[in-house]
């Protein structure tokens, strides 16, 4: 066996160990000790000549084991190894004992100190002399670099490095990178701008070929060590797609949705689709979406042209109406009429009518183009001809008015050809004037004409050739189904028996019609009850309408029904007229019969069947006929096919009927139907036309899918809000109605609008609702809301931290004022308002637009205080004096400096200084106790007075100021503790990570190959950052220029003789170094020396003793410590 | 060379009487002046706080200056002091300092209260003997060991003929409710909260060991007491001297019946009340809401608060020894809480501490408001709604 010879070597540390410890007496002692073959003391250890000694005692004296006996290892243990490398010897026949921070500095006592040292190095002795070599091993280091936080600090690390070639991946958090220092202004003491000097280097890292930037993302996962860090990001969905967006803000622009912008500190609104500011990189949108929505937009599934009704409420909602109207037109030509006669399929599919009563959409609609007539409607800008062909459509009713609507805004020219003096078909001659006024069908039509169509009115089409010889190259028959139909009973055609379609057409063009003083209606649908309560408005004394199914069979909207018996119109339900009476060729009255309701039909409705026997008799002086309509082949083409029903036979696909070019929609296909149906088929038609003008296939889009919310969705609605009803609409009285054709239903007011659009479902969530306007109108097709999240994961040698600071939140101080008063701002906000490109563009405005008077700058808001942060913020006083500078610049107003020490240490700094007090800025050296707003002087009065001691005067002073800007500390970030857990790195108890060694180590952290720069240290200002940042940079270019590291040598090792492959060193592990496999027959356990850290943790847990660590062996353990009992 | 400005020379023998009397946190202070612009005083005249200290540190106070009896320790400014200086210990070590060392004059006023509590151990120099004299006709019982509580009125509502109401009021409230109470011989004294903060720490020690040696001697466990400067020594200063007993200011205790459900006032008290919080209860032991939840729990009565209630209370100048001093007019801070009052239109401002109570009595009356405005202890109301 190998003989032990140890040398000993006591360090003086100057006076530092050998002030307490008598260090002769000590090295006189250690000689004496087992396999001690020398024993020195000497004043420096750590220097030269001391690190010599030992190489020449390994040299001359043979010696094999070495302590050195000084400070704490932290600081020497790898000096000392060295030496003993440099000496010949392995590194790790070496043991340090610390007899400086364990001994001479924590004791007074001088002979208790001494006898303390001579166990801790007995101790160590003994230890000693069971260490064995160790073999130290090198793996590659990972070249590559994880650089967390793309501020200034961030990007400064980022550019170092990729421009030495070596690929960097940037993770911010933000949609953009730029963090605080895009917000600031200026910057002190150069007073440049700070987005001029920052916005280069943003679009340096955006387009560096060896930087990878992933914005919007954040770390989730870090493990690994130096040289092979394993990294999962998660990059979060912007549901917009990257590769396509192009920036240019017309998402954000349509967004019905604002909140305050995080950017411009709340002082501006930004979209829940938005680009945060104008130079962010990546220029790119991100959609701002927090939950799902808690309705299925079920409105819009079920309108039949897919009207964006979340998008045009939330709009209203946000007291957008202009923009609401805008949003409306993008798909309906006749908002107006919608917003009056729609039967509203959208409010009867509405979720929100699950949980209490659906959202009143058509009056919201209403609302807004009301609104927007009454406030002066512009004039709509004319759509360029864009495509060659001319288009004509026949028939000037809602779906010839959507056909042409879509084709002239597609570029074609489009001619309407009207038979009557008027357009707007039935709309204008068949729906009365207390439903749909004539100015508010004129206003629509006159905006679809305003974008180029053409009506020719008083121009009936009676052959197609005609058109074509033009040089139209396509037809839509848009002419509807206008004729009554007749009813083939006894009597119909006597004098005074009218058809409801007639009468309403005399009725809207002026025409007088004179009727006896009781009308019978028969019939049960929309032109029934029109028809009725025209009657009622022209001195009918007694209505009745007849019908022979029940009130839940008709078919005309139930609201009217309702309005027309609120005006006094009676209905003789189940009863259907078998003859007219007549005497003397005057109608006298018509007979009934009774009907009862039978099985089911064909189409499942119940069948009226006759009850034998029941006639009856009901005496009126005219009856007006309204049991359907049909098309009047007699005003159509003679070419055209019909079906078997007697309307207009098209291709179900593309509505091109029997001759080519010719389409057709509407009543006159369907048979009579409803505005919102004709309206949609007439937009299909323009699908269809402008695929057959120019020569594509038609693309079918699927028709939407009505959802209602499940039982546990409502249930969550019911536990997230109250109910609230619809807010209502005040009508006519019906006594005034029936005197007139005054328009019924009166609409909302602003706030009445405002209040009822906010029960919207879909806008009661956080975020983006999808309303799907961004995607509308994006021309890129980037909105997909189909994103998920990403993890990424990435594999990286090193790690910079450059994560920044939050500001402080001045509001804790409730005697400052903030949020309390307008004009209190944190230095942030101050920011923003003198950015040119902030919310006031540059200028210093109080919130009510006033310029500012006097301006008071508070300085250690949140700093230097034990109550929020004791530390120094370091660089208030200097922002504050330049905000004093920028307010005597850009106002006329006096600055007031309320500092307690000016501390201006940098470059230009103490310049600054001086020059601001040639600005003629008053400085008050005293900590501000409060700002209130109440006045004890005529001249405080209207102000913010500031109250404070003038220490230097000895006086209390009250400043009545108009503006405060309060210098709010920096603070750690909210979640500081989250990464610090992330990255096994620590905080100190100001929140901010610690450096290694605050003088010398001040960018690396006790974790290898993690560094840290800029402010998550702490508090700094962007000179000190950016060297901080250059400074952690290097760090890592000098280890990717190393290219290996080196492994700890002192790690477990598995007896695997004794192991039973329990795993519990491998539960125990957080770097997964233990595995347990079968090996040799038996399950045991083996470490990946790459991996383990020696961290100890696997063998504690060891139930048999297998796990040791090499150079904490149980016999170097056990011998240490009985020689440290020897003393007790 | 005939010098005529005045030359600061540092005193570091006075520094060191004030650091051995216990002004150590004076050392943090950097001179902000936030103490001053916070200290009530300076609503009524110029009191420069943050300049004692800086006098402090370098051992220039002028212990003849009446600025030395001015604080009245409401803690306003140790709240917000960003070093976190203890102001008020600093005061009552420069008051420690003159009344031991005899380097400045003690005020007249304060001379004959310490003089009657350091002889016959309360303020008002009445006979100690007298000292339950309230209670006579109230069938208080002695303390007995077993008894559950001990109520300990304070000197004043035990011998002010205008303030025993307060005491009788609790006996009533107690009695009714039937609760296990006892009061104490009359060998007790003044529990010397005051009389400390005025500097007088001999007498302090004196009284404490005395009422320490009494309770503990009688067996008291808990404590109930009407006065807040009795409240805070006894929680906060009689531990350290060995005195082991739960304390528990009425407001607190009779919050705590409520919410029980023992104890329900019944009687409409038609009145809008004002409550001012004293500073020993609320700014030096965050008692806020008790106070306010009894006033609650009376019927009809309509509670309204001063502009700078709770944590910003102004204090009604008594704290600190001030009770015994003389306050100018136009320096009383309680006529400014009184102007207060009025502007809310209260009729009743509501106290729970025996000097808010004189003072605002003083002021209501000197001010000629009395025909309007009544000052009542939040206990007189409770007997009176029971």
């Amino acid at each position: 066996m190998e003989e032990i010879r140890t040398g000993v070597y006591i360090c003086h540390c100057g006076s530092n160990i050998a002030g307490v410890v008598n260090v002769e007496e000590v090295a006189r002692y250690v000689g004496t000790l087992p396999n001690v073959v020398v024993s020195r003391h000497y004043r420096y250890m750590c220097s030269d000549p001391g690190q010599d000694l030992i190489k020449k005692d390994i040299k001359e004296l043979g010696i094999n084991r070495v302590v050195v006996a000084s400070c704490s290892p932290r600081m020497h243990e790898p000096t000392f190894r060295k030496a003993v490398e440099d000496g010949g010897l392995n590194p790790y026949l070496y043991e340090h004992a610390n007899i400086r921070e364990h001994c001479s500095w924590v004791h007074d006592d001088k002979k208790l100190a001494t006898n303390k040292a001579k166990d801790l190095i007995r101790a160590a002795v003994m230890r000693v002399s069971h260490h064995e070599p160790l073999v130290i091993r090198e793996v590659p280091l990972n070249p590559n670099v994880l650089v967390i936080g793309g501020g200034i600090a961030g990007m400064q690390a980022a550019l170092d490095i990729a421009n030495g070639q070596n690929k960097v991946y940037l993770v911010e958090r933000e949609p953009s990178i730029g963090g605080h220092m895009a917000q600031l202004d200026r910057t002190f003491p150069t007073l440049d701008c700070s987005e001029c000097i920052l916005t280069p280097k943003m679009s340096d890292v955006g387009h560096h070929p060896f930087i990878e930037l992933l914005a919007y993302s954040e770390v989730e996962e870090v493990s690994g060590s130096i040289g092979s860090f394993k990294v999962k990001v998660r990059k979060r969905a912007r549901y917009v797609d990257e590769n396509k967006c192009v920036g240019c803000g017309d998402c954000e622009e349509k967004c019905p949705r604002r909140t305050d912008s995080e950017f411009e500190m709340g002082l501006a609104k930004r979209g829940m689709a938005y680009i945060p500011f104008a130079q962010a990189i990546p220029n790119i949108a991100t959609i701002d979406k927090r939950e799902e929505r808690l309705c299925k937009a079920a409105c819009k599934e079920a309108c039949p042209i897919r009207m964006n009704v979340l998008g045009y409420v939330s709009l209203i909602k946000e007291g957008r109406f202009r923009e609401a109207c805008e949003v409306m037109r993008r798909t309906n030509p006749l908002p107006a009429v919608c917003g009056r006669v729609c039967y509203a399929p959208c409010e009867e599919a509405c979720n929100r009518g699950q949980f209490d009563e659906h959202i009143a959409i058509r009056g919201l609609k209403r609302f807004a183009v009301d609104y927007e007539l009454k406030m002066g409607k512009h004039k709509a800008v004319p759509v360029e001809r864009s495509k060659e062909e001319k288009v004509a459509i026949v028939g000037s009713g809602p779906s010839g008015l959507a056909c042409a609507y879509d084709l002239v805004r597609q570029g074609y020219s489009v001619t309407v050809f009207e038979s009557g003096p008027e357009a707007g078909g039935i709309l204008r001659w068949g729906i009365p004037e207390y439903r749909l006024p004539k100015t508010v069908l004129a206003n629509d039509i006159g905006h679809i004409q305003d974008l180029g169509v053409e009506i020719k009115v008083d121009t009936p089409v009676k052959r197609l050739g005609e058109i074509f010889d033009q040089g139209y190259k396509a037809i839509f028959m848009g002419t509807g189904a206008g004729m009554s139909q007749r009813m083939g009973i006894p009597g119909e055609d006597s004098p005074g028996v009218l058809h409801a379609l007639d009468f309403l057409r005399q009725v809207n063009f002026g025409v007088k019609v004179d009727l006896g003083s009781k009308v019978a209606i028969i019939g049960g649908g929309n032109a029934a009850v029109d028809a009725a309560r025209v009657a009622g408005r022209l001195g009918v004394e007694e209505v009745t309408v007849v019908y022979r199914r029940s009130r839940d069979e008709m078919p005309a909207i139930p609201s009217e029904i309702e309005e027309m018996e609120h005006e006094g119109a009676k209905i003789q339900f189940l009863a259907a007229p078998v003859k007219i009476l007549s005497d003397n060729n005057r109608v006298r009255g018509i007979q009934c019969i009774r009907m009862e309701m039978g099985e089911p039909d064909a189409s499942g409705r119940r069948r009226p069947v006759p009850v034998k026997g029941s006639e009856f008799t009901v005496e009126v002086d005219n009856v007006i006929m309204a049991i359907g309509q049909r098309v009047d082949k007699a005003m159509l083409p003679k070419e055209l096919a019909y079906t078997d029903w007697g309307t207009l036979s098209v291709d179900p696909v593309t509505l091109q009927t029997n001759i080519d070019g010719v389409f057709a929609g509407g009543d006159v296909v369907s048979g009579p139907s409803d505005v919102i149906a004709a309206i949609a088929a007439g937009k299909r038609a323009a699908c269809s036309i402008d695929a057959y003008l120019r020569g594509e296939e038609l693309s079918v889009e699927e028709g939407g899918k009505v959802e209602r919310l499940s039982e546990e969705e409502v249930t969550k609605v019911k536990e997230r809000f109250a109910s609230r009803n619809r807010v209502g609409v005040s009508k006519l009285k019906p006594e005034t109605r029936v005197s007139g054709f005054e328009e019924v239903e009166h609409t909302y007011s602003p706030d009445e609008a405002q209040d009822e659009a906010g029960r919207c479902l879909a806008s009661l969530v956080e975020g983006c609702f999808e309303c799907g306007e961004c995607k509308e109108v994006c021309e890129a097709d980037a909105v997909d809301f189909d994103q998920t999240d990403q993890i990424i994961e990435l594999e990286v040698g090193t790690i910079i931290v450059a994560t920044g600071y939050d500001q402080f939140d001045p509001s804790v101080i409730p005697q400052y004022g903030y949020k309390k008063y307008d004009n209190v701002l944190t230095g942030l906000e101050f920011e923003r308002l003198t950015c040119a490109a902030g919310p006031t563009e540059g200028k210093i405005l109080l919130k009510d637009g006033r310029e500012p008077e006097s301006v008071a700058i508070v300085h250690c808001v949140g700093s230097r205080d034990q109550n929020y942060h004791e530390y120094c913020s370091r660089v208030c006083c200097m922002y504050g004096l330049k905000y004093a500078h920028l307010v005597r610049e850009l106002t006329k107003a006096d600055a007031y400096e309320f500092y307690i020490d000016m501390r201006c240490f940098g470059e230009g700094y103490e310049e600054f200084y001086k020059r601001l007090s040639e600005e003629g800025v008053n400085f008050i050296r005293g900590k501000v106790a409060k700002v209130t707003d109440e006045a004890i002087t005529d001249e405080e009065k209207g102000k913010l007075i500031v109250v404070s001691e003038d220490t230097l005067l000895g006086k209390i002073v009250r400043v009545p100021v108009d503006m405060v800007i309060l210098c709010s500390a920096l603070e750690a970030r909210s979640d500081a503790d989250h990464v610090a857990r992330l990255l096994s790195i620590n905080r100190r108890t100001d929140g901010f990570f610690l450096e290694r060694h605050v003088k010398l180590d001040p960018v690396a952290t006790p974790t290898d190959g993690v560094f840290i720069a800029g402010c998550c240290e702490a508090p700094r200002d962007i000179p000190d950052t950016v060297a901080q940042a250059e400074a952690a940079a290097g760090k890592v270019l000098s280890l990717i220029s190393k290219g290996t590291v080196t492994l700890e040598a002192a790690i477990s090792t598995v007896d695997e003789a004794i192991c039973h492959g329990c795993g519990r060193c491998e539960e125990i592990c957080t770097f997964n170094a233990p595995k347990v496999a079968i090996k040799n027959g038996a399950l045991v356990s083996s470490i990946n020396e790459a991996l383990c850290k020696g961290c100890g943790s696997c063998a504690v847990v060891c139930p048999t003793g297998a796990i040791a660590i090499r150079h904490f062996t149980q016999d170097e353990i056990l011998a240490q410590v009985a020689a440290l009992a020897e003393a007790c | 060379m005939n010098v005529k400005m005045d030359i600061l020379s540092p005193y570091k023998e006075a520094t060191d009487v004030i650091l051995e009397a216990g002004g150590e946190p004076l050392k943090l202070c950097y001179q902000c002046g936030l103490c001053t612009a916070v200290c009530p005083w300076n609503l009524v005249r110029s009191f420069l706080v943050r300049r004692i200290i800086h006098e402090a540190q370098l051992g220039a106070v002028d212990f003849g200056s009446e600025d030395v009896w001015t604080c009245v320790t409401c803690r306003a400014c140790v709240d917000r002091c960003p070093r976190g200086v203890e102001i008020i210990d600093v005061m009552r070590a420069i008051r420690r300092a003159v009344a031991s060392l005899g380097i400045g004059a003690v005020p007249d006023a304060l001379r004959i209260s310490a003089k009657n509590i350091a002889g016959v151990g309360n303020p008002l120099g009445e006979a100690p003997e007298g000292r339950n004299d309230w209670a006579k006709d109230l069938k208080a019982k002695d303390f007995a060991a077993g008894t559950e509580v001990l109520y300990f009125p304070c000197c004043i509502p035990s011998y002010d003929p205008d303030v025993k109401t307060v005491a009788r009021s609790v006996a009533t409230i107690f009695n009714e409710l039937k609760i296990d109470y006892g009061l104490i011989g009359t060998e007790a004294k003044c529990c010397g909260e005051a009389i400390r903060k005025a500097g007088h720490e001999d007498t302090f020690q004196s009284l404490a060991q005395n009422n320490i040696d009494l309770f503990a001697s009688n067996g008291v466990k808990t404590v109930v007491v009407s006065s807040p400067h009795c409240y805070h020594t006894f929680k906060h200063e009689y531990p350290e001297l060995g005195g082991k007993f739960e304390v528990i200011h009425i407001t607190q205790y009779l919050a705590s019946l409520i919410k029980k459900g023992s104890l329900k006032p019944s009687k409409e008290i038609n009145k809008k009340v004002i409550y001012s919080d004293p500073c020993y209860l609320g700014r030096h032991n965050d008692i806020y809401d008790d106070p306010r939840e009894i006033l609650r729990s009376i019927p009809a009565l309509g509670l309204v608060e001063f502009p700078d209630a709770r944590e910003n209370g102004l204090c009604c100048g008594g704290g600190g020894g001030r009770i015994w001093m003389d306050t100018a007019k136009g320096e009383r801070f309680s006529d400014i809480r009184v102007e207060q009052a009025a502007e809310k239109g209260a009729d009743i401002i509501a106290v729970a501490c025996p000097y808010c109570l004189l003072n605002y009595r003083d002021s209501v009356l000197s001010m000629g408001k009395a025909e309007t405005m009544q000052v009542k202890d939040i206990t007189e109301l409770v007997a009176q709604a029971l």
